[in-house]
């Protein structure tokens, strides 16, 4: 295993998906939920790489509408959108989604920058749910099923899941360190050899 | 504590001065420090509160190679540098930040190293990127001896003698960082605002910290080595050498992108510097104290012109300007009326600012905002941020691009099909993963490029919202194109921080982006800006600061404009 900064994590998921030629914005969003993840210690990295290779691939939507069981919708890129979209347009929202944690990260980030609330269900179980800021879930939960529905909250007491504390003082999420070449190798594609012109005049 | 007491009067009613004159590059690359600069704060919170600075480990040898740690600690908090110095031939030193040597290595350490921290810092350090870095480490960082001075102060003080002014002057510097890490960078600790309740936890004051200490690192070596070869008739480099001493840095494109990256933070400086000027212009009445603060600034700012020199032909055009206005102003026979009626820096402000440059308005700013310490307290406190990651709901299609039209107007003025202003594109090089300039008609990677083409993504998201339903939500908007998330998110948080965008477009033929370094610069406290091209600059951090046994003197807060006598 190996110790790395959020920082660090950001940054190479960013690139990353750059490099599988995802949107700028899309992979903005996509590394600002990893960040989220490992700064909470949720298993990220491999999901990372499996988004990559299945944007590559063609077999995930990121689509609100068009997505099914076998091309499940991206939480991992599009998670942001879709809440700030629920919220946005007070919808409730239902589907197939790939890494449903991704939804997670994206329901506390709201959350916290916009104080908003949603709930994300699977069947008539509550997975999560957001209020004051803070998120609550069922950590443990087992699921068997990737079909969600995710929708604006507006109960004014806590239910009874566990509350998910931030991470604080120091945060060193620690990450396989085949998995963190991997995607280092990734975000390498996205840096360009530098030319002769680069360097005039650049002090060399 | 507060180390400024005295209140002045003044009304928040002198209006800031507009995004759309103040976010333009020719005005951002003529800024100078202020008393909001990083290494101001950081000198400021070490005189606050005591500050004491003790080397605690010295295995240097006499030719200088070895490893140290400087411990700097407060009631609460304790710090130290650690530092490895190497030898290195001459030819292998070198500015770049692809070099892979240097002189000294440090990283400014939270707390004092173990002994199997140091062990492990003595295998990383020296290979800086390369290295896997400890958490416990806020910075990273590298430095070379400027030769030709390291040596002469060496030689002088060995045989007692103090070294020549002017040499000190003209290079302002023993050492020179070619890199300061922070914030995460190779497993370092992350910069966290919200989490850290530490001194450091204001932007860039690890990094200004890092770079006090070398300061102090390269004088306390210089001295020690002098010892070692003179015994005896050796002496220390004088009080008023070393306080002039600064520590030099050569910068390039790394710097750049920063200000692009981070909007809502670059509004939080931008902003409290506006703040700050219109606050001094609001001032109703000055102190006969006060007004003979202003005028010895602008004496002393021209004499600070008068050994800021630069072989850069336009830098050295504009130094020549600034010193004859200054003159002129300082000479100008209103000035002692104007500085004595009411609103006396609107004054002065409103007299000049018609007849004198960029460069000079901005000095004028500087100077303004020196005496008033007490007026800029809780904007030093505002000056970080956390980055938004989600958009601000609630916004509809014909808002964003009534927000486009009003606040992007720059950009949608630009014509993006003639090539020069498509001249350039920005890309992250395989080399030392620094960012770079490509030449978009000779250059292959354009479409592995950076996204600092404002004005093409602009215009394409106008396109785009154009074509939808003007009640849509902005973020069905951006689920229906991604492509525009992009953009859109940046000109939402325009709306919101209206300092966070630079209105000048990045990838046109007449970029300056020696103009996005300086403004970053001066917000660290830079002087003696030296522009070696338009891509890349030297500069002197800490020059004047006071040394760690000056903190508590009198008047040791003030030190804008170093200044050599009989240099």
């Amino acid at each position: 295993m190996l110790n790395v900064s959020l920082n660090e994590i950001y940054s190479e998921t960013y690139k990353a998906y750059r490099s599988v030629g995802i949107e700028w914005g899309i992979a903005k969003d996509g590394a600002n939920l990893s960040r989220w993840l490992a700064e909470h210690n949720f298993y990220f990295l491999g999901s990372i790489l499996k988004n990559a290779d299945l944007y590559k691939t063609g077999k995930i939507s990121l689509s609100l509408k068009k997505n099914t069981f076998k091309k499940p919708f991206s939480a991992a890129l599009m998670g942001l959108l879709l809440v700030e979209y629920i919220s946005s347009d007070n919808v409730k929202w239902q589907g197939y989604v790939y890494d449903y944690k991704f939804l997670i990260a994206s329901m506390a980030i709201i959350a916290k920058e916009q104080n908003i609330n949603l709930i994300l269900k699977c069947n008539k179980t509550t997975i999560a749910y957001t209020l004051e800021k803070n998120i609550f879930l069922q950590k443990d939960k087992i699921i068997n099923t990737n079909y969600f529905y995710l929708e604006p909250f507006h109960l004014k007491e806590k239910l009874s899941l566990n509350h998910l504390e931030t991470l604080k003082a120091l945060p060193v999420p620690k990450v396989n360190k085949n998995c963190w070449e991997r995607l280092k190798l990734m975000a390498f594609e996205t840096y360009v050899p530098e030319s002769e012109t680069s360097k005039t005049g650049a002090g060399y | 504590m507060n180390i400024y007491q005295s209140k002045i009067n003044f009304n928040d009613d002198f209006p800031l001065r507009h995004p759309a004159d103040v976010m333009k590059l020719d005005r951002l690359g003529s800024f100078h420090q202020t008393r909001l600069s990083f290494s101001r704060q950081l000198i400021d919170e070490l005189i606050s509160n005591n500050w004491k600075t003790e080397i605690i480990k010295w295995n240097i040898n006499s030719i200088g190679t070895g490893n140290a740690v400087i411990k700097i600690s407060s009631k609460q908090r304790i710090y130290s540098l650690v530092v490895f110095c190497h030898q290195i031939n001459d030819d292998e030193r070198s500015d770049r930040v692809i070099a892979e040597k240097w002189d000294m290595t440090f990283s400014l350490f939270l707390g004092i190293p173990s002994k199997e921290e140091l062990d492990e810092m003595s295998k990383n350090l020296k290979i800086q990127e390369l290295g896997r870095h400890l958490p416990k480490q806020l910075t990273l960082s590298r430095a070379n001896k400027s030769v030709r001075v390291f040596n002469s102060v060496l030689n002088n003080l060995s045989e007692g003698k103090q070294p020549d002014k002017k040499m000190i002057n003209n290079i302002g510097y023993l050492v020179r960082t070619t890199a300061v890490y922070g914030n995460g960078k190779f497993g370092i600790a992350d910069y966290l605002p919200e989490t850290n309740d530490n001194p450091l936890n204001k932007p860039f004051q690890a990094e200004m910290l890092t770079v006090y200490l070398i300061r102090y690192f390269s004088i306390e070596l210089v001295n020690y080595l002098a010892k070692e070869k003179g015994k005896d008739k050796s002496i220390t480099l004088s009080n008023e050498i070393s306080k002039h001493v600064g520590v030099g840095n050569a910068t390039g494109l790394g710097m750049a992108p920063f200000l692009i990256n981070h909007q809502k933070l670059i509004h939080k400086w931008i902003q409290a510097r506006e703040t700050a000027i219109s606050r001094v212009l609001s001032i109703k009445k000055l102190s006969t104290y006060n007004q003979t603060k202003i005028f010895n600034l602008i004496e002393r700012a021209y004499l600070y012109t008068t050994q800021w020199n630069v072989d850069d032909v336009i830098q050295f055009k504009r130094i020549n300007v600034l010193r004859k206005e200054l003159k002129d102003i300082s000479n100008n026979k209103s000035l002692n009326g104007l500085l004595n009626n009411d609103y006396p820096l609107q004054n002065v402000y409103l007299h000049f600012i018609n007849k004198i440059s960029i460069e000079t308005q901005e000095i004028l700013n500087s100077i303004f905002i020196e005496p008033f310490p007490e007026l800029l307290d809780d904007l030093t406190n505002e000056m970080g941020t956390d980055e938004q990651n989600t958009v601000a709901i609630g916004y509809k299609v014909n808002e964003l691009i009534k927000i486009i039209k009003d606040k992007y107007s720059w950009a949608l003025k630009i014509d993006i099909k003639n090539p020069d202003e498509n001249f350039y594109f920005w890309y992250t090089s395989q080399a030392k993963l620094e960012p770079r300039l490509g030449a978009t008609q000779i250059d292959h990677g354009k479409e592995k490029q950076l996204p600092f083409d404002i004005p093409q993504q602009v215009q394409n998201a106008l396109k785009i919202l154009t074509k939808l339903p003007d009640d849509m939500t902005g973020a069905e908007a951006m689920i229906l194109h991604p492509e525009i998330r992009n953009i859109i998110k940046r000109v939402i948080i325009n709306e919101n921080f209206p300092f966070s965008e630079i209105q000048n477009n990045l990838v046109g033929k007449k970029v300056r982006p020696i103009d996005l370094l300086r403004c970053k610069l001066s917000f660290f406290g830079a002087t003696k800006y030296d522009p070696k091209s338009n891509l890349w600059t030297r500069i002197t951090l800490f020059q004047g600061a006071p040394l760690p046994h000056q903190l508590q003197e009198e008047n040791a807060t003030e030190w804008l404009f170093p200044y050599l006598v009989n240099a």
